[in-house]
C-alpha cells in the first residue's frame, strides 16, 4: 500500500514549491502544510492531527477514507475553518484560514464553503425552501433572488414539488439533497462532505453520490468527501487515505481500481 | 474557477450583513414554529408583570408593616419573574444549540444569532407585558370592586395610571430582554462544532 505515497509526496512538494510561478498550469484551492491538532483530555495528549501535507487541486474530487479516530473529521473541520490547528497551515485559495478572525471565518464559511454532514442538519423548523436560502441571505443576497436560485437548486436535485416541505416530511434522502442544494446555494470553492451517505441505505446513498458527482461536474465545485464508503472511490478523482492522524498515502482513481478488489477482500 | 496561483481581487475577505427586515421575519418564524414555548414563555411574562401592575394599583393601607410586606412582594415579583424568563430562555437556546451550529456553519456572524434570541425576547417581552399591565390592572379593579364596591376608584391607587402601567410595561420588556441576554450571548460565542455536537 505504501507504493503510491512516494511519487505522491513528490507532486506536493513540488507543487509547493512552484504555486508563485507564473507557468504554473495547475490550480489548487485547498493546501494543508503541517497540519497539528492536539487535544488534551486529562493527563495525556491526543494527536488527533500528525502534520498532515494535502494539496486539492480546483474542480477535484477528493475521498478521505480512514477508520474512525484517524483524524479525518479533524482535518475536514480544519479545512472548514471550524477549528484551529495547534499548528501548520491550512490555505484555501491562497488564504491562510488560521490567520481569519471570527467575523472572516463566517464569512469563509458563507462565500466560500459548502457543508454537507452525515446528520443533514436541515434546520427543522424552516422549510427546504428556507433552508436553501438561508445561506444566501447570511451572504447579503436579496431575498428575492435567493429564493429565485434556491427554487432553482432545489429543482435540480430533484425536489421541486417538495420546496414547501418540512425535515418532518422528506426522508433522510431527501433532506440529504435539500442539504447538497443548500451547500451549493452560494456557488463555494468547496463542498466539504462529512460521511454524507453513512446514515441512508445502500441505494439511496448511490443516488446521492452520484448527484454530488454531477454537481461537481457541472459547478466545478471542489468536493472534499470523508467516507467509510467503498462506492464512493469509484466516482472520486483521487483518494486520501488516513490513519493514526497523517495521511496513509494518497492515489489516483485509476491505481486504484487495480488494488480495490484486493482491498475488499481483506475487509 | 479562477486560478488560486494567482490570489485575485475576489478574494479579499468580504464582510457579512444582513437587514433588519431578514432577521425580523426570521425571528417572527421562528416563533411561530415554536408556538407552544412562545406561549409558555408568554404566560410567565404576563403573570409576572399582571402581578406587578397589580401591587402598585391594589388599595393600600398605610400600615407601616402592610407596606413593608408589599414592598417585599414588589421585590419578589421582580425576581420571579426575571428567574422564569432566564430560564424558559436558557431552555430555548440550549434545545437549539444544533440548529445554531447549523446557521454558523452557514456563515451566521455571532452578531446574526445574538439579535436573532434577543429579538425574539423582545417580541415576547413586548406582548407579554404588554398584556400582564392591562390584565394587572382588570384584576386590580375586580379585587377592589369584590371589597369596596362602588368606592373601588377610590380605594385604588390610581393616581398617575398611564405612568404606572408605562413603568410596568418597561420593566416586563426589560426583564424578558435582561433574561434573554445572557443565554444568547452563551449562544453566539458557540464554536460551530460544540453547538453541532449539542443535545438535539
Amino acid at each position: 500500500m505504501t507504493d503510491f505515497s512516494e511519487p505522491d509526496s513528490t507532486i506536493r512538494h513540488s507543487s509547493l514549491d512552484t504555486r508563485h510561478s507564473a507557468d504554473d498550469t495547475v490550480e489548487y484551492t485547498v493546501m494543508t502544510r503541517d497540519v497539528v491538532k492536539v487535544y488534551r483530555m486529562g493527563d495525556t495528549e491526543v494527536r488527533a492531527l500528525d502534520g498532515v501535507d494535502v494539496t486539492i487541486r480546483t474542480g477535484e474530487y477528493i475521498s478521505i477514507m480512514g477508520p474512525s479516530g484517524s483524524g479525518k473529521t479533524t482535518l475536514f473541520n480544519a479545512i472548514g475553518g471550524l477549528m484551529k490547528p495547534t499548528s501548520g497551515n491550512v490555505f484555501i485559495d491562497e488564504i491562510d484560514v488560521a490567520q481569519l478572525d471570527a467575523n472572516e471565518l463566517a464569512w469563509l464559511r458563507c462565500r466560500k464553503i459548502g457543508y454537507i454532514f452525515q446528520s443533514y442538519n436541515i434546520v427543522k423548523v424552516m422549510t427546504a425552501l428556507e433552508n436553501v436560502t438561508l445561506p444566501m441571505l447570511f451572504g447579503g443576497v436579496p431575498p428575492d433572488e435567493a429564493q429565485d436560485r434556491a427554487v432553482e437548486i432545489l429543482t435540480r436535485v430533484g425536489l421541486g414539488d417538495r420546496i414547501l416541505h418540512t425535515p418532518k416530511e422528506l426522508s433522510g434522502g431527501q433532506q440529504q439533497r435539500v442539504a447538497i442544494a443548500r451547500a451549493f446555494a452560494n456557488r463555494p470553492a468547496i463542498i466539504l462532505a462529512d460521511e454524507p451517505t453513512a446514515n441512508l441505505d445502500i441505494h439511496t446513498g448511490e443516488e446521492i453520490i452520484e448527484l454530488m458527482k454531477e454537481m461537481n461536474q457541472e459547478r466545478g465545485v471542489t468536493v472534499i468527501c470523508s467516507t467509510h464508503d467503498h462506492k464512493m472511490l469509484d466516482i472520486s478523482d483521487r483518494i486520501v487515505w488516513m490513519r493514526d492522524g497523517k495521511v496513509q498515502k494518497i492515489a489516483n482513481r485509476a491505481d486504484v481500481d487495480i488494488e480495490i478488489n484486493t482491498m475488499k477482500e481483506k475487509e | 474557477m479562477k486560478p488560486a496561483t494567482q490570489p485575485s481581487a475576489d478574494w479579499e475577505i468580504g464582510s457579512l450583513s444582513l437587514s433588519l427586515e431578514v432577521v425580523c421575519s426570521m425571528a417572527v418564524n421562528s416563533l411561530r414554529q415554536r408556538i407552544g414555548r412562545a406561549v409558555l414563555t408568554l404566560l410567565t411574562i404576563c403573570t409576572a408583570t399582571a402581578f406587578m401592575m397589580y401591587l402598585l394599583t391594589m388599595p393600600r393601607s398605610t400600615d407601616p408593616v402592610d407596606i413593608q410586606s408589599w414592598r417585599l412582594m414588589m421585590i419578589l415579583s421582580l425576581v420571579v419573574s426575571g428567574a422564569g424568563v432566564l430560564n424558559t430562555m436558557l431552555m430555548s437556546v440550549t434545545q437549539r444549540y444544533r440548529e445554531i451550529g447549523t446557521m454558523k456553519c452557514l456563515g451566521a456572524l455571532d452578531s446574526f444569532i445574538l439579535y436573532s434570541v434577543l429579538l425574539e425576547a423582545a417580541i415576547l417581552g413586548l406582548v407579554g407585558a404588554f398584556a400582564g399591565a392591562i390584565a394587572g390592572l382588570i384584576i386590580s379593579i375586580l379585587l377592589a370592586l369584590a371589597d369596596h364596591g362602588g368606592e373601588v376608584f377610590r380605594a385604588m391607587e390610581i393616581a398617575n395610571l398611564p405612568g404606572k402601567l408605562l413603568f410596568v410595561f418597561l420593566v416586563g420588556m426589560a426583564l424578558t430582554t435582561l433574561g434573554a441576554l445572557f443565554p444568547a450571548f452563551i449562544a453566539s460565542k458557540m464554536p460551530p462544532m460544540d453547538a453541532m455536537r449539542g443535545e438535539k
